[in-house]
């Protein structure tokens, strides 16, 4: 069988005003008829530039350097884009990550799905057109098609509108699919459902589909292959078992370990040291030796070859060498017994410690937003729980239930219609009650949001925004003065002074996010409420924030109410869970209860949607 | 907005309108009262400065100068609602009859102008975004900045300089020559200069402000699904993105009909082209009290409603707004 994609030392750059950024670096695989491949690692590593430079949509700065792609034996890297234009939405098209900004906002489904079958099929006739747009939407499941077509993106959810980019992707035909983090901006369930249907899909139109996700749940329930990519390379790859149960590539074990999954019963999730390297200038040698713990002295002088394991299964570590020191490969395996016993005392212990003292108490909470003079929706329905001194409290359920709604309502942004929410005895929702008490109110209950990029003000310095809680209260900073103080809550939170001076933009993700949770912190506040903390973040760099967050608590001693949709984060970090669904609270439980004895059938469904990374049961799930 | 308070809207709109229309003839009543001169100079000339303070009087009795303003307003409105805005004290004509002799010249040049820019602005505003940071765009984006520093009257006298006094290609006033006033070829000839510095002076703005737009859109997300669709550059251009932002392009042209009317008066100044603009200008300078009234509220008049329409036009971008309801 001969490769329907092969791409052999494929390198893409982007050339900038700062330098030139070696995104992809000497890539090499191929992808047979019908296969899917999914390709993992942290962002940066190049995975959505690899699959953008291929089909040639990377902006105008993006070069691709050396290397060559073949397709069906036919080398297209020199092909221009009025050629281009041909074999995309036929030969291969794409789904993006994000669907709520892939749609034209101002145009019709209906009408964007026939314009993608109309490029391939100028000539077909008005009827046809209609037929085939309602059996493309049949395809992807949108019921109704016939009303829906009709419809604008905005009337859609976030799953429907996946489904909708689907249809226009499969509009041509296409013997590839490119699938970049389809299912990332999604709540479990829903991604469940996308990945179950692109799967079916492409099972039956036999489509070669390359995946691209941060999520080795997903990647395992969809991939026959996987190829790990790290700092622009394949650093490991192999097929979907090979790669969980035979990892060889130190930064596959890392990624393995990092997924809360694994980290049942411990204290602390396991994470990947560091940041994947800045790719303006490379390191010499193995990108990864200075994140690894196993690298060796020759891992800093000379990158390693790709060393075969199997026919299928490759790696490029040094490791591999026959003349590598032995090392014990760590046991990556989900733990199948319940927790350890130290982790169960240590539960019973916080269980013990929660019975103290009802800090925040929320009193059959209802808020509603009018849609228009005559209806509303009832985003909080009822909701009543409380949270002890000192416990985590998480709140799961997918978007739209009305969690953010509670935490807003909680933080007084939000004046609910009814209901009352209690903090240390005083009603927050009385507008009297909240002026007498407004100082203390302010001091003592901090908020993280979900997008710490627009939760920071740009223009302000890092030092500043972490200082500004303390201006605005008018609290001597302990430690002198305000710079000491920023500095100290820096440390504290893992990060180095020398940001300090620096804007929000100039920091990564997590980076940022530790600001917030240090802004959050400088208060001191005996209540800390974080609106997705993590949603936002890596699959590495949410389990150092988790920890963070574990650490702080530990110390601190804050009450936490954690809201996500991640229930592993949930399980691993909560004392206690209460989950929404459609504005009520359905359920709520301590966390191993929930997980192991869920009462609701929509915890249930919840629970069984989580992807589990592993393959054999995985798969016997789905089929 | 749905179709059955359709009704309601235009009448909410139309109250809007009058008195929005009030208020500004009440102000600009008060102001030009305010303003230091004598309305007498523009109705009798040099004879004023012969006349004895008994005359004087007499004079501006019979102009009813002497009245409190509020009851030269409470009369003028009662005449204007009839129809009646007054005589010019310059001309001795009606208003209505002055300005109807000059409109034309006005609105031929404004109106041009205005489908000049309009269309011009789009036509380099595509080029430059489908160029973008090639040297076509650069050295377009440059003229632009440089253009729009450069003052109309400025301008508008090298121009006479050039084309007028030196090469002596064009005429350097007016709209026509005596006793050509229905020779086509004799108005577009006086047109080209005054027109070309209305053009230029307002150009670059819009055509900068539809680069920046388009290439807004060419960065959004859609567009890479319209890409992987398979459709060719152009078609993504013209049939997303270009008709993404057309109807806020609508909302600003609407806005800026006054603002481009506002840059022809200058011009006709400058050109003592005999219009509008040059007759607010001397009216204003005369005193001509009824002149500027009237020529205040057309103008006004045009402002408001190009507004409302601007208002109206982006209350319909948003499909959202159109169909009533939102999901939040």
């Amino acid at each position: 069988m001969s490769a329907l994609l092969e791409i052999k030392n494929l390198s893409i750059s982007f050339f900038t005003p700062k330098g030139e950024i070696q995104a992809v670096r000497d890539v090499s695989f191929s992808l047979q008829p019908g296969e899917v491949l999914a390709v993992v690692g942290e962002s940066g590593c190049g995975k959505s530039v690899m699959c953008k430079g291929i089909m040639r949509l990377l902006c105008s700065s993006a070069k691709i350097k050396t290397g060559s792609i073949f397709v069906n034996g036919v080398d297209i890297t020199s092909y221009k884009e009025r050629d281009m234009h041909k074999l995309r939405g036929k030969l291969f098209s794409m789904i993006f990550q994000d669907p709520m900004t892939s749609l034209n906002p101002a145009m019709t489904i209906g009408s964007q799905i026939a314009e993608a079958v109309k490029v391939h099929q100028p000539k077909i006739s008005k009827k046809d057109l209609d037929q085939r747009v309602i059996e493309l939407m049949t395809l992807v499941g949108i019921d109704h098609p016939k009303e829906r077509k009709k419809l604008y993106p905005y009337h859609f959810s976030g799953g429907m509108r996946q489904r909708s980019v689907m249809a226009i992707a499969l509009a041509g035909n296409p013997q590839i699919l490119f699938a970049d983090e389809p299912t990332t901006s999604l709540d479990v369930t829903i991604q469940a459902q996308i990945l179950d249907l692109l799967r079916k899909i492409q099972k039956t139109l036999g489509t070669a589909a390359v995946f691209v996700t941060h999520d080795l749940g997903v990647a395992a329930k969809a991939a026959d292959r996987i190829a790990v990519m790290y700092a622009g390379k394949i650093v490991e790859i192999g097929t979907t078992e090979e790669i969980f149960y035979g990892p060889r590539h130190p930064y596959t074990w890392g990624l393995m370990q990092a997924l809360p999954a694994f980290s049942k019963g411990r204290d602390e999730l396991r994470t990947i040291p560091g940041m994947p390297p800045n790719l303006i200038s490379p390191p010499k040698g193995d990108a990864f030796a200075c994140r690894n713990e196993y690298a060796l002295a020759i891992d800093y002088e000379q990158a390693p070859p790709m060393f075969p394991i199997t026919d299928t299964h490759y790696a490029a570590t040094w490791l591999l060498d026959e003349r590598a020191p032995k090392i014990n490969v760590p046991v990556i395996r989900l733990p199948d017994a319940p927790a350890s016993p130290k982790a169960e005392e240590t539960m019973k212990s916080k269980a013990a410690k929660g019975t103290k003292e009802v800090l925040l108490d929320v009193q059959h909470l209802c808020h509603t937003f009018p849609i228009s003079k005559k209806s509303s929706i009832k985003a909080v329905d009822d909701v009543s729980f409380q949270i002890c001194q000192g416990e985590i409290f998480g709140l799961v359920g997918e978007s739209g239930s009305g969690k953010s709604t509670i935490a807003r309502c909680i933080m007084n942004i939000y004046s609910p219609q009814s209901g009352r929410i209690l903090y240390k005895g005083i009603d927050t929702c009385d507008k009297k009650a909240f002026r007498e008490n407004k100082k203390m109110l302010q001091r003592e209950r901090a908020l993280i949001f979900q997008d710490s990029a627009s939760s920071l003000n740009g223009r302000m310095k890092v030092g500043d925004i972490i200082a500004e809680p303390m201006k605005i209260q008018h609290i001597t900073p302990p430690r002198g003065t305000y710079r000491k103080e920023a500095e100290f809550q820096m440390h504290y939170v893992g990060l180095d002074k020398d940001y300090l001076e620096q804007y929000p933009t100039e920091l990564s993700g997590g980076q940022r996010q530790r600001v917030a949770i240090a802004r959050a912190l400088s208060m001191e506040p005996k209540l800390l409420v974080a609106d997705e903390p993590v949603a936002s973040l890596d699959v590495s760099i949410q389990a150092q924030i988790i920890n963070l967050f574990k650490h702080l608590q530990k110390e601190h001693g804050f009450s936490f109410l954690f809201i996500s949709h991640d229930l592993a984060m949930v399980e691993f970090l909560c004392d206690r869970v209460g989950v929404m669904y459609h504005g009520k609270l359905v359920e709520e439980a301590p966390v191993k209860e929930l997980f192991e004895n869920p009462q609701h059938p929509y915890t249930k469904a919840l629970l069984s949607a989580i992807p589990i990374p592993d393959p054999q049961k995985e798969r016997r799930t789905v089929y | 907005m749905t179709k059955q308070n359709l009704p309601l809207y235009l009448v909410k709109k139309i109250f809007v309108f009058l008195f929005s229309v009030f208020l500004l003839s009440v102000v600009v009543f008060y102001i030009s009262r305010l303003a230091p001169g004598d309305p007498l100079v523009s109705y009798y000339g040099d004879r004023v400065e012969k006349m004895s303070s008994a005359e004087r009087i007499q004079a501006e009795n019979k102009l009813g100068l002497n009245d409190p303003v509020y009851v030269q307003y409470v009369r003028w409105l009662g005449n204007a609602l009839h129809g009646d805005f007054g005589i010019s004290y310059k001309y001795k004509m009606n208003v209505t009859e002055v300005i109807k002799g000059r409109i034309g010249n006005t609105l031929l040049l404004g109106g041009t102008g205005f489908l000049l820019i309009f269309l011009l602005a789009l036509f380099l505003g595509i080029l430059c975004a489908w160029k973008e940071d090639k040297l076509v765009d650069q050295i377009i984006c440059k003229i632009g900045t440089i253009s729009s520093c450069i003052p109309e009257f400025w301008l508008s006298l090298v121009l006479i300089l050039i084309f007028a006094v030196n090469l002596k290609w064009l005429p350097s006033s007016g709209a026509y020559a005596i006793g050509k006033a229905n020779d086509i070829g004799e108005r577009i000839l006086h047109l080209i200069l005054p027109l070309t510095i209305v053009v230029t002076s307002h150009l670059w703005y819009y055509a900068y402000m539809i680069r920046n737009k388009l290439l807004e859109e060419v960065r959004a997300d859609y567009v890479l699904l319209a890409k992987s669709k398979g459709l060719k550059k152009s078609s993504v251009m013209y049939k997303h993105c270009l008709r993404n932002i057309l109807p806020s392009y609508f909302g600003l042209m609407a806005i800026s009909v006054p603002h481009i009317l506002g840059g022809t008066y200058i011009v006709e100044t400058v050109f003592s082209y005999p219009g509008i603009g040059t007759l607010s200008y001397e009216s204003a300078r005369y005193k001509d009290y009824n002149l500027v009234m009237l020529l205040c509220i057309l103008s006004g008049v045009l402002v408001i409603l190009c507004n409302m329409i601007a208002q109206a036009i982006n209350e319909k971008i948003d499909p959202r707004v159109k169909s009533g309801d939102s999901d939040i």
